[in-house]
């Protein structure tokens, strides 16, 4: 157990090395909470959320406080107009701050990469210590699994960094403290 | 007492003579009986660095000859020792009676600052000298043998002497043999940057363990009008 | 068609680009930047060592079982519903990805970076049947508008100053002269999410390729890779044979190390492991998958013992970060698609030593490059070998042929090593003044355009010593 706090530290200190606004939640019903307040924040109208019984909770709340919810199966060109991606996570690595996505029927790659902002849920339990941990005790892959490292960038120009040069230029992590904790 | 026998290094020995004559200084105070084999002339490393390992081979064949039985072979020159060290064994791999010989001459072949300190180890010779000083590490010494402490700790143990950090001093200086002649521009243009960084680091001498190195920086600082001086390290370690 | 290419004139290519000040003050400004990164994102795992042979290992041993593990990946591939494509060199790879396109109906095509299709030329081969090829990494599209080739392998614009592509989107944008990079930016993105949209056809490289699993790893961090495999119905992915590993264990080692050697950072934005095309109820990834595996040259260079571990290279460039000559010369001065120290390695060895034959010499070998090489490839060690190899085809220049002749002439014996320091000391009483010379005739006159020239001492060391000496304690 003390492990795996000092994984979720180093989750969330390198993740927000990285770019990325890690926010520890208690529960799945604080994230959804956490969830409405920060697309409040944001002035968001349209989410899209993955298919998936962790962010059903959230999607409820959210059309409940009048966000248009976009169906993930929609077309490419529909999901760019939304103004953030809602997602679960396989798996957190702490070495690194990645968030590791699977796609599957109803979580496709899009949520994660077309609107400007890509929030994540994580459980705490699900930080593995680096990449390697991570894919050593791998089982099938989906087709297409992703490690996310903070928001788009690119240095081309200049060698200044700049964010969301393709993909979102905001990425939040709810990590929710494992119920073990 | 351990004996040594010094290879003085082509470069030394036509240009410099005064850095061989204070490496001789230095080996004789940390307690060694000097020798220098008269035979010798050049290590082969600028023919072999340059494609010409035929060459090369010729004179490394009379390195080995000249230094067989030496117990200890010690150069001043990072360079040199590392082109005995590290390329002699791969030089002669394929040719039965000297490869056994070049191995060992290998084994025995140090560059000075590594052999006062790694072998004799010894930091403090006693040596005095009152300036600000900059090392530059030279890269076949930093990289082919892996010295950075070693000369920086005989060069702390100096008295008087003020040690100055050099900006970006692992850089090469561009003199690269054959290739400052025949890229020439572009090896000034090292050179140039090299000598920014000396400058900046207010010291009034640069030391290094090659005096290929050595010779190319003073050739830039003395184009330039600089002050700063370019002095070898046993130079250094030999004054008092 | 490589070995009739003109020879590559390396000396010509660093002299203008020493006299290109704006490339001289933007390298002078990244290339430091970016060696620290390197530096600090190495010194954090305390393993970093450790990493690096296990990667050498890893790829070594690939090597030596290339066959097993190419046909292996070909045989999971294809069992997840991809088509394998091989192709001995980069005409049949340009056939192959060309036939593609005509046979999928897909003209409209993004690309992600991509050496190996820089390697294979592929854009001019797509555009001559109509296609429309839009480079979608931020760099290589700037590289594209430009018409130039990529002079980096992780930062393909690296070279230019920020004004000069403000100038370019003005130009071919037709937008406002932009000066901040994160509004040039904007706009490509803008540009390019139309181009994914309308895209039929993605091409991407691979950056590793799991046998095991027979999946596809890409690292990135703009994200455009992944648009480019998620939106098209057709993905073709570019590989040569080098880049296989065997399992995902190993992929582990090499995620680990890629991303601290090449930008510094402890990963990438992006790494996606694609595995099979779209599957029953997915809404994105490709309908078909293609994977084309490029020989071009590398089994050539397999055979070849002493040049063999060049195939390790993962395309990082840290040894182009760290080369003081690639700092001064720019990557386009190599005149081929590999620059820095790889370059000068693989460059002979992909398009000829004859052709190749000034960029093993182009080096002072420093050495820098061997140290942050993540798969320890003695590069420094190759080039020596290259010099020799050109030196025994008879293509080194007749002044190298001379200045070693002399120098050999008079080193190889006492007496003629003593006759040379008379004749020098002869020679210099016309060109010293005041203990130095400032300017010496051809073939030397290069030393001294740059610096001045020693003198020989008033005499030789070897007539100062007195016998044996010292022991005093």
């Amino acid at each position: 157990m003390s492990q795996e706090r000092t994984l979720t530290d180093l989750f969330t200190e390198r993740a927000g090395q990285a770019g990325v606004a890690v926010i520890a939640v208690g529960s799945a019903d604080e994230a959804a909470e956490q969830t409405v307040a920060l697309c409040r924040e944001r002035r968001v109208r349209r989410a899209v959320l993955w298919d998936a019984p962790d962010v059903a909770l959230i999607q409820e709340r959210l059309r409940a406080a009048g966000v248009e919810i976009l169906d993930p199966r929609a077309r490419f060109e529909t999901l760019a107009a939304a103004e953030i991606g809602i997602t679960g996570t396989e798996a957190g690595v702490a070495e690194t701050g990645s968030l590791v996505l699977s796609t599957a029927p109803g979580r496709p790659q899009a949520v994660s990469l077309l609107p400007p902002v890509h929030l994540a849920l994580l459980r705490a339990d699900q930080i593995v210590a680096d990449p390697a941990a991570l894919l050593d005790r791998r089982g099938p892959l989906p087709s297409a699994l992703v490690l996310i490292t903070g928001p788009s960038r690119s240095a081309d120009i200049g060698l200044v960094p700049v964010l969301g040069a393709h993909g979102p230029t905001e990425v939040i992590v709810l990590l929710i403290a494992s119920p073990m904790a | 007492m351990r004996e040594v026998a010094l290879f003085v290094t082509c470069l030394v020995d036509q240009l410099y003579p005064q850095v061989g004559e204070a490496a001789a200084r230095v080996l004789g105070r940390a307690g060694c009986a000097v020798a220098f084999p008269r035979a010798q002339t050049c290590c082969g490393q600028a023919a072999f660095n340059n494609g010409f390992q035929e060459e090369a081979r010729t004179l490394a064949r009379h390195f080995l000859e000249v230094f067989a039985d030496a117990p200890a072979i010690v150069a001043p020159s990072g360079s040199c020792a590392d082109m005995v060290r590290g390329w002699y064994p791969r030089l002669f791999a394929d040719a039965p009676g000297l490869s056994g010989l070049a191995r060992s001459v290998a084994s025995r072949t140090y560059e000075l600052s590594e052999y006062l300190v790694r072998v004799l180890g010894a930091t403090d010779l006693g040596a005095r000298f009152p300036a600000t000083v900059a090392y530059h590490p030279s890269c076949h010494g930093l990289r082919g043998l892996g010295l950075l402490e070693e000369p920086l700790s005989l060069l702390r143990a100096v008295r008087d002497l003020r040690l100055v950090g050099l900006p970006d001093a692992e850089q090469c200086c561009g003199f690269g043999g054959f290739f400052s002649i025949k890229y020439a521009a572009l090896s000034g243009a090292m050179l140039s940057a090299k000598i920014d960084t000396i400058e900046a680091s207010g010291a009034e001498v640069v030391t290094a363990t090659d005096v290929s190195c050595l010779m190319h920086i003073s050739g830039g600082l003395s184009r330039r009008g600089s002050r700063v001086r370019a002095v070898h390290l046993a130079e250094i370690l030999a004054e008092s | 068609m490589p070995d009739c290419a003109p020879r590559i004139d390396m000396l010509r290519n660093i002299e203008r680009a020493l006299r290109d000040e704006s490339l001289q003050r933007q390298m002078a400004k990244a290339m430091p930047a970016s060696r620290r990164a390197r530096a600090e994102a190495a010194a954090e795992l305390p393993e970093w060592e450790s990493l690096r042979s296990a990667a050498a290992e890893i790829k070594d041993h690939v090597l030596a079982n290339l066959e097993e593990y190419l046909a292996r990946l070909e045989s999971r591939v294809s069992a997840l519903g991809g088509i394998v494509h091989r192709a001995a060199d980069a005409a049949e790879a340009r056939a192959i990805i060309t036939g593609l396109a005509r046979s999928h109906g897909a003209l409209r095509i993004v690309k992600s970076k991509s050496m190996t299709t820089e390697e294979i030329r592929l854009n001019p081969a797509l555009e001559a049947i109509g296609a429309r090829v839009v480079e979608t990494d931020l760099g290589e599209y700037i590289a594209q508008l430009a018409g130039e080739r990529p002079s980096h392998l992780i930062a393909p614009v690296i070279h230019k100053p920020t004004e000069e592509i403000s100038d370019l989107f003005a130009r071919k944008l037709g937008t406002p002269r932009y000066e901040r990079p994160e509004d040039l930016a904007r706009v490509a993105r803008e540009v390019l999410r139309a181009e994914f949209a309308a895209a039929e056809m993605g091409i991407t490289g691979v950056n590793f390729a799991i046998a095991e699993t027979g999946t596809l790893v890409i690292v990135e961090n703009e994200g455009n890779a992944r648009l480019t495999t998620a939106r098209p119905r057709v993905h073709v992915a570019v590989m040569g044979i080098e880049k296989v590993l065997p399992g995902l264990a190993d992929l582990g080692v090499f995620l680990r190390i890629l991303a601290r050697s090449g930008t510094g950072q402890r990963a990438s934005a992006y790494v996606s492991l694609l595995t099979g095309p779209r599957r029953p109820g997915e809404t994105d990834g490709p309908e078909a998958l293609h994977l084309v595996i490029l020989d071009g040259g590398r089994r050539r260079l397999l055979a070849d013992e002493a040049m063999r571990e060049a195939l390790r290279c993962i395309r990082c460039g840290a040894c182009q970060n760290e080369c003081p000559v690639y700092r001064h010369a720019g990557g386009h001065a190599y005149g081929s698609v590999y620059a820095g120290p790889i370059g000068a390695v693989l460059t002979p060895a992909y398009e000829g030593l004859e052709r190749a034959r000034d960029l093993p010499f182009a080096s002072t070998l420093c050495r820098a490059c061997a140290g942050v090489c993540p798969v320890k490839v003695d590069l420094p060690g190759m080039l020596v070998e290259l010099r020799s190899r050109a030196v025994r085809a008879g293509l080194a220049p007749w002044r190298d042929r001379m200045l070693v002749g002399a120098w050999t002439f008079f080193t190889r014996s006492p007496a003629r090593f003593a006759l040379g320091g008379a004749l020098g000391r002869l020679a210099q009483r016309l060109l010293a003044r005041g203990g130095r010379i400032e300017r010496l005739p051809p073939p030397l006159a290069g030393w001294t355009a740059h610096r001045c020239a020693p003198v020989l001492a008033p005499r030789p060391f070897r007539s100062m010593w007195r016998g044996p000496r010292g022991g005093r304690g």
